[in-house]
This record gives C-alpha cells, structure tokens and sequence, in this order.
C-alpha cells in the first residue's frame, strides 16, 4: 500500500518568514484526511507546494506517487483553491469544458450532473459570479474528472448549509469509489463528520495526526442525569473518567473523559428519569492540543 | 490550435478588437491628412520646417523630407505615434500573459492543469505574437490602402518593410512585458521596465544621432533596430530586423527560465 501523499522534511521559508516547516505526512489511499489549523498555520501553503505552484525550500513531496514536479500527474488531481479567484467575461460553462479538455475530458453530462447537484448556474458570466456560485463552480471543476486525489482548500466556505450536506456527500462518494481526499480547514466541525484522521497544523508545525475514531474516544462529553430524587454529590465524587460534578437536588451535571462506564454504574443505583448526553465536544480536543503546544512554547522561551 | 493558445486568444479577442479599431482609425486619420497638406503646400515648406527647434525635429526623425509621401508617412505613422500606439497594445497584451492573471489569482487553477510551466508560457506567447501578428496585418492593409487613397506614392514593398520592423518591435516589447511579468508576477513592474526602456530608447536613438556622448547608447535602444535602417527609404534592414527577432528569443527564453523557478502568487 503505497501513499498517495507523502513528504518528507517538507520546508517552505518566505524570505525569512517560516512557511511551513518539517513536515513529514503520509497520506494512505482511500482515507478522507482533514487538515486542520488557524488560517496562516500553513495549511495553504502545505497544499500550495503539493501542487508545484510553490517551491519547497528543502525536503521533498510525493504525490501519487510522482514527484510533484511531474505535470502529468496534476491530471488526476482535483484542486479547490483556498481562494479561488474567477474573472472575466467567459461563462462558467466554457471555463470548465477548458478545464475539462485539458485535463483530458469528463464524462458526458458529469457537469451538469454536479451543477444540478449543487444548484449551479453555470450560464453566467465568471466576473458575474456570487461568492457562493464561485465556489460551487470550484467544486465542479475538481471533482468532475472523478480524481483518484481530491486537495480541498476550505471547500465550505462560502457554501450555505444545504449545499454543504450535497458537498459531504460528494466527498463521501469519491471516497466510496476508492479515492483519496484531503481537505483543509480552520474548525474541525466541519470535517470531523467526513474525515478519517485529522492532521493539525500550528504555526508552520504539523503538531498531531489522530484518527477521529481515537479522538472520539478521547472526547470530552457532557452529561446530564435526572433522578427521582435528590441524590448525595459523595456517590459521584472521584469516579475515574468523571469530573467536573454539580448536583442541584435531584439533577447531576459533569463532564466524563472517555468512557461513561463508571459513572453509568454509580448512577444505577438511583433511579434515573432522565438522561442528557451531548455530542463529543471534538473541538474542545483540538484546542487542547493547541493550548498545550502554547504552554510548551512558552515554558521553551521562559 | 493547442488548446491555451487558443483559449487565450478567446481572452485577448475584445481587447485586439479594440486595439486594431483604435490604430486603423488613427492610421487613415493622419495619412488622410496628407492629401489637404498637399493642396498647401506652405505648411511643410523648407523654411515652414525649419522654425522647429533642432531637437525637435530630431525627435521627430529629421522632418527634411515631411512633404513627400515617404517622408510624411514616416514622420506621421512610422516614426513616433505608430509605434508608441502599438506597444502599448503590446504591454497590455503582454502583461495578461502571467503577471495580470497572477495578481488576479486566476493563475494559480491554470498552474495545477496538467501542462508544465513552459509549455502554458510558450502557448500564452504564441498567443501573443499570434494576436499582435493580425493587429500588425490589418493595419499593414489599412496603411496601405489609405496611403494609396492619398496618392502619397509609396510603393507596398517599402510599406511592407517599414511594418514588418513595426511587428518586431511591438513584439520584441510584448515578449519584455510578458518576461518581467513572468520573473516578477507584478504588471507595474512589467510596464515601468517596458516605458522606461522603450522612451529612454526613443529619445537615446534620435538625440544620440547629433549628441556624440549618448551615440554609444544606441546599440542598447531596441528603437535603434527599428529606426536606423530606413526601411520606409530602403528597403530591408536584415540584420536589425534579426537583432530584433534575436533579442525577443532571448526575452522569451529568460522567461521561460524565470518561470520555471518560482513561487507563484505569493
């Protein structure tokens, strides 16, 4: 099983300004990758260089197992810019039958397909285009030669919510059909429904890849329990897993780390009426690994 | 056609449309002129001429002979407003190669097609040169045609010779906007070395006839190609022409090199 991205020491200095740096990432075939991090942690640039529009300062990049100089393999790549600039009087249709022929051709009737998916108007002209349209013309181009590799920078964008559920979709699919995706963006909201791991990026650093099975294991859930009857704080107080307790009369709030396997237990003991359980809290993960980053730089400069 | 030439082409076509109205319309305005001028001849007299201070007329390539077809033609089309029209057609042109779409950001989608740098540099100036070739061919036809209309008496082979040297000087400066936008990305960079070089040129070319301390700086003037040979009076000036042609590969292949080792858009 060959990566169908992988660098090496990946490094891209600005002047003296640091890109991106060190950066060693594999990317195996058939995973949907979010790449995650505040806008300038490199991210743009990380794809940027993927795409031999910049030039690494040293260290190297495969990608499908080319090197990312080889032209010929840009063909079998969709890319979304993260700003994706459309201009001039061309209409949006044209622009993609160029894109298409260049890239060797799509199938008859894929872009009306992805248009009428994406509820595109493709008959206006490129300059004339809204934010949003300019970004469903964006996604048009790269998925409609079917690539075996999808590099989405911030694909949401700009999208309104149903049109977002269409794009997931479309992700989901390409991913049915065996391709690859890696797809940027600064909240992880907007992958962690999509992605199969996550790679944060932080200050030109690629600080954490976790697959977001584990980080769901990991996560930060709270709960909230409705007993019968007031309950005694003691019987909740130092289960493992559990923290953060409140109990107001008959209801208990906390916050549980990983498994509620104890705290499950403690509460059977009661009868329970009522129980509240929301969403793992992934973002709250993710900031952790940010802040403690922070608190090892700042320990590093004190 | 390769397919980016020819998309490039659909892209310049409004602006070439343009280009070759303005410069027709300004060739049969001033050659039309010609036939009025005749009918007085005190305006281009010898002593009408020579009130113009030296300079002057050095600028304006000499103006001895601006009573005769041949002169008037030169002085009028081929000396000073002709080719100043024309390359600024070509900087413009040359400028929506790589530096426009770069500062608009078009360029970086175009950049992840599977084509290589060189050859979406070598196609956008063949397009170039392609779209300037027919605004060089349309306006051949209509000098032509408007300087027999006015019986200036200048025979098409000197027409013919005079343009083609106009078409390589345009080109030679469309292909300079076109390398600095592909080194540097920017268009005000592209056009302040393309005006600077081209008026700086001009003036070194016609000054330096009679001012002995800039002469030297002729050789470095691509109006000096242009200019010096006469072709309007004599014919073919091969050799200019082909330093022309020359400089403009060397434009191209700087370029090319340029382009292929550089970050775009950032």
């Amino acid at each position: 099983m060959t990566a169908v991205v992988e660098t090496e020491g990946l490094t891209k200095f600005y002047g003296t300004r640091r890109g991106l740096e060190d950066l060693t990432l594999e990317i195996r075939p058939g995973e949907v990758f979010g790449y995650l991090g505040p806008n300038g942690a490199g991210k743009t640039t990380t794809i940027r260089l993927l795409l031999d529009v910049i030039r690494p300062t040293s260290g190297r990049a495969t990608v499908l197992g080319a090197d990312t100089r080889d032209p010929r393999v840009r063909a079998r790549i969709g890319y979304l810019p993260g700003e994706l600039a459309l201009e001039g009087r061309e209409r949006a249709r044209n622009y993609l039958q160029f894109l298409a022929d260049v890239r060797g051709g799509v199938s008859r009737g894929r872009i009306d397909e992805l248009a009428e998916r994406l509820d595109a108007d493709l008959s206006v002209r490129m300059g004339e285009l809204s934010k949003g349209n300019k970004q469903k013309v964006g996604l048009i181009q790269a998925f409609m030669h079917e690539p075996e590799l999808l590099i989405l920078d911030e694909p949401t964008s700009g999208l309104d919510p149903l049109v977002q559920q269409e794009f997931l979709a479309m992700v989901r699919e390409a991913r049915t059909a065996g391709h690859t995706i890696l797809m940027s963006s600064h909240v992880l909201a907007e992958v962690e429904h999509v992605a199969d791991r996550v790679g944060i990026v932080r200050a030109g650093r690629l600080v954490a890849v976790e697959d977001i099975a584990a980080l769901r294991e990991r996560a930060v859930r709270h709960v909230e329990l409705h007993f019968d009857a007031p309950v005694p704080k003691e019987s909740f107080e130092g289960l493992p897993g559990v923290r953060d307790v409140v109990v107001q009369g008959a209801s208990l709030r906390c916050t549980i780390d990983g498994r509620p396997d104890a705290l499950i237990k403690a509460a059977a003991r009661y009868t329970v009426v009522h129980m509240v359980s929301a969403e793992p809290d992934l973002e709250e993960i993710f900031l952790t690994y940010y802040s403690e980053e922070e608190g090892r730089h700042a320990h590093a400069g004190a | 056609m390769p397919t980016l030439v020819r998309k490039t082409l659909v892209e310049y076509r409004r602006a070439l449309i343009g280009w070759t109205v303005g410069l027709c319309a300004f060739l049969t305005m001033y050659i039309s002129i010609y036939a009025s001028m005749m009918n007085d001849p005190e305006t281009f007299s010898k002593q009408a001429i020579a009130k113009y201070p030296g300079a002057f007329r050095d600028l304006m390539g000499g103006m001895s002979d601006i009573a005769t077809g041949r002169g008037y033609l030169q002085a009028v089309a081929y000396q000073l407003l002709g080719p100043l029209l024309f390359t600024m057609c070509a900087a413009i042109l040359g400028n929506r190669a790589i530096a426009g779409p770069e500062e608009a950001r078009t360029l970086e989608l175009t950049l992840t097609l599977p084509i290589d740098r060189r050859r979406l540099l070598l196609e956008r100036w063949a397009a170039l040169a392609l779209g300037l070739l027919a605004v060089a061919l349309v306006t051949l036809a209509v000098a032509t045609g408007a300087a027999s209309a006015a019986h200036m008496d200048v025979p098409f082979g000197s027409i013919l010779a005079a343009h083609t040297g106009l078409f390589l000087l345009v080109l030679f400066f469309g292909t300079l906007t076109l390398c600095v936008g592909a080194a540097f990305g920017r268009k005000q960079v592209a056009l302040a070395v393309v005006g600077v070089w081209g008026v700086a040129g001009y003036i070194v070319e016609t000054m330096g006839r009679s001012i002995d301390a800039i002469s030297w700086l002729r050789w470095l003037s691509p109006v000096h190609y242009y200019l010096d040979g006469r072709p309007l009076y004599q014919g073919w000036p091969y050799g200019d022409y082909l330093v022309l042609l020359g400089a403009t590969a060397v434009l191209l292949m700087t370029a090319l090199l340029a382009f292929e080792r550089r970050d775009v858009g950032v």
